[in-house]
């Protein structure tokens, strides 16, 4: 069976967001590479392995809102409350 | 300095108290619990080696294993999740290490009186959700509390980011047992009671053992507060184009005296500054967003909902941007597990370097906080300038008091550490920038730590001159309970005791 194969699933190439960072994926950002030259080499990724992170992170931050509470309330919409209200 | 190995007939003893299979000494069983997760001079890593790691199951065990230390005169070190802040589970003589993480039981869930009495080995996430059938919650909610334990949190006396709501530590352990340092066990709370809450009979023992890391003798059983789980949670992230308003804002808000209000936090310049490297939340963020201020309030749906509007009506007021519910959420959450970042930093010339996370803590009132803020980014800039290896990643305060939360704040400000660099210069740098950290606190009417606790190098040193005439009680305390300073010697300047009565 073949093990990790980058071109198997190439990430796209990376649009400039700042001077310090790049992104590859909408609202996934990553270190500017040119910063991890010296000390720590930046590690290539097959896409679905960024989109497994991304999602990971998501169902944990759901997870930990399940742990505290039944329901969050939203900010977004206590906001159209208040504007409603005048 | 080399660890000398016990003496046979003590590790012979050892295993009759506790089994051989709960008695290690070899490398890994030893080396993985000389250090804590703040800064560690990994240069004299061989100077915190304990001799001997024991895993009890039993209070009965653990005083065994304390009375065999005062026979041989050999150090003992509790130790619980070993994620503290403030070294109280390293080793500064050596000795017995004595690891609570194999009593992590139940004892009882008492639905009447609303309590949960519990070993010191278990951790709070997993003690809610073995409370969430019930439909109660354990809120004790450290940044590590994925990963802490009761009996660690006692031992620091821990301050918890929704204690504003429900309290911290010493207010959600009703009692405890604990083995003294010559191996007695008590119980301690307010009174006799072990699920009274409040008492006026006596002297306040409970107090006494929380925060004593390890120096006083070891938890082997608390009984908690059983809190109702909240239908509701809310977080509202605000934005502002100044410190000074977000500061101003975060008095507005603390102030606001909401019941259900768990906590507030306001980020500084830095801090979003060092969010905007790497963090996504903050990344697209305009320029004009400078400082953050983050509320949550937790409790019953009919009670919060209300008063997030109120929040929100602050928020908007005092010139803040709602940042949107999924920065706030997403933030939110993340803040209960914090020890699961991975940490890198930049040297000064941007490069990224692999960094230990290192956060200096104090309380400070409120009308101090700009101060010590700038007095605090001065300190660590000077270090940076010295040494590339460190790197100023902003600071956070939180709102500190139980249930009131307006007066003082936890002041926190994060530090990188490129530890791989230590040498005796940079070590010595950092202790002295410490103890600097520690005196603006002082200085600004604080307390050294509102969290962590203040026993390592450096800010130790500033103990006597916070607690003044409170020090030399401690010292007298400290001798009478543990006339042969078995018990985590070294820690708090508590040597010092023993001197002055030879």
């Amino acid at each position: 069976m073949l093990g990790f194969r980058l071109a198997a699933q190439k990430p796209p190439d990376p649009q400039r967001i700042t001077d310090d960072v790049v992104m590859r994926f909408e609202h996934v950002y990553e270190v500017d590479p040119a910063l991890m030259t010296e000390h720590v080499r930046q590690q290539e990724m097959p896409a679905w392995d960024t989109h497994r992170i991304v999602s990971g992170r998501w169902d944990h931050l759901a997870w930990m809102h399940d742990h505290f509470a039944d329901s969050v309330i939203s900010g977004e919409e206590l906001l159209r409350e208040i504007e409603a209200d005048g | 300095m080399a660890t000398i190995a016990l003496a046979d007939a003590v590790l012979e003893e050892l295993v009759a108290i506790c089994g051989e299979e709960h008695v290690f000494t070899g490398k890994s069983a030893l080396y993985n619990r000389a250090r804590v997760p703040a800064p560690f001079p990994v240069h004299r890593w061989d100077d915190h080696i304990p001799q001997a790691v024991v895993l009890p199951t039993s209070a009965e065990q653990i005083s065994e294993v304390v009375k065999l230390a005062n026979r041989h005169r050999i150090p003992v070190v509790p130790r619980a999740g070993g994620t503290g802040l403030t070294d109280g589970a390293v080793p500064l003589r050596h000795g017995i290490l004595v690891d609570v993480k194999l009593m992590n039981r139940i004892l009882e869930i008492d639905l009447e009186d609303r309590t949960v009495t519990v070993q010191p080995g278990i951790n709070m996430l997993k003690l809610s959700e073995e409370l969430r059938p019930y439909g109660f919650i354990y809120p004790d909610n450290p940044a590590s509390y994925p990963c802490s334990l009761v009996g660690g949190r006692i031992g620091t006396s821990g301050w918890s980011l929704i204690g504003a709501r429900y309290g911290h530590t010493r207010d959600l352990v009703i009692s405890f047992e604990i083995v003294l340092p010559t191996g007695e066990i008590i119980r301690v709370g307010d009174g006799g009671g072990k699920k009274v809450r409040k008492s006026s009979s006596g002297y306040q023992l409970k107090h006494l053992f929380m925060g004593h890391q390890g120096t006083l003798g070891i938890v082997t059983e608390a009984t908690l507060e059983l809190v109702k789980r909240p239908e509701a949670e809310f977080s509202a992230f605000f934005a502002y184009p100044a410190y000074v308003d977000a500061w101003k804002a975060t008095g507005d808000l603390a102030r606001s005296g909401f019941a259900t209000l768990a906590g507030v936090v306001l980020f500084d310049e830095k801090k979003v500054e060092y969010l905007r490297r790497d963090d996504e939340a903050y990344i697209p963020q305009p320029d004009s967003v400078k400082s953050v201020v983050a509320v949550a309030m937790y409790g019953q749906a009919a009670e919060v909902r209300p008063a997030a509007k109120e929040i929100m009506r602050i928020g908007k007021d005092s010139g803040g941007t709602y940042l949107g519910d999924e920065i706030s959420q997403a933030d939110w959450a993340a803040r209960h597990d914090r020890y699961a970042t991975p940490l890198h930093g930049r040297t000064r010339s941007g490069q990224v370097v692999p960094m230990g996370w290192h956060c200096e803590d104090a309380a400070i009132p409120y009308s101090a906080l700009p101060q010590v803020r700038e007095r605090w980014h001065a300190i660590a800039d000077g270090l940076r300038e010295r040494f590339d290896m460190f790197d100023d990643w902003g600071m956070f305060v939180y709102t500190n008091g139980a249930f009131k939360p307006w007066g003082d704040f936890l002041t926190e400000i994060d530090i990188g550490i490129w530890e791989m660099r230590w040498d005796e210069e940079s070590w010595a740098a950092w202790v002295d920038a410490k103890r600097e950290i520690g005196r603006v606190a002082v200085e600004a009417g604080g307390s050294l730590s509102a969290c962590h606790g203040s026993c390592r190098e450096g800010e130790v040193d500033l103990v006597p001159l916070e607690l003044g005439g409170g020090f030399e009680v401690m010292k007298k305390i400290k001798c009478a309970l543990d006339p042969n300073n078995v018990m985590n010697p070294g820690k708090y300047l508590l040597d010092r005791a023993y001197e002055e009565v030879d």
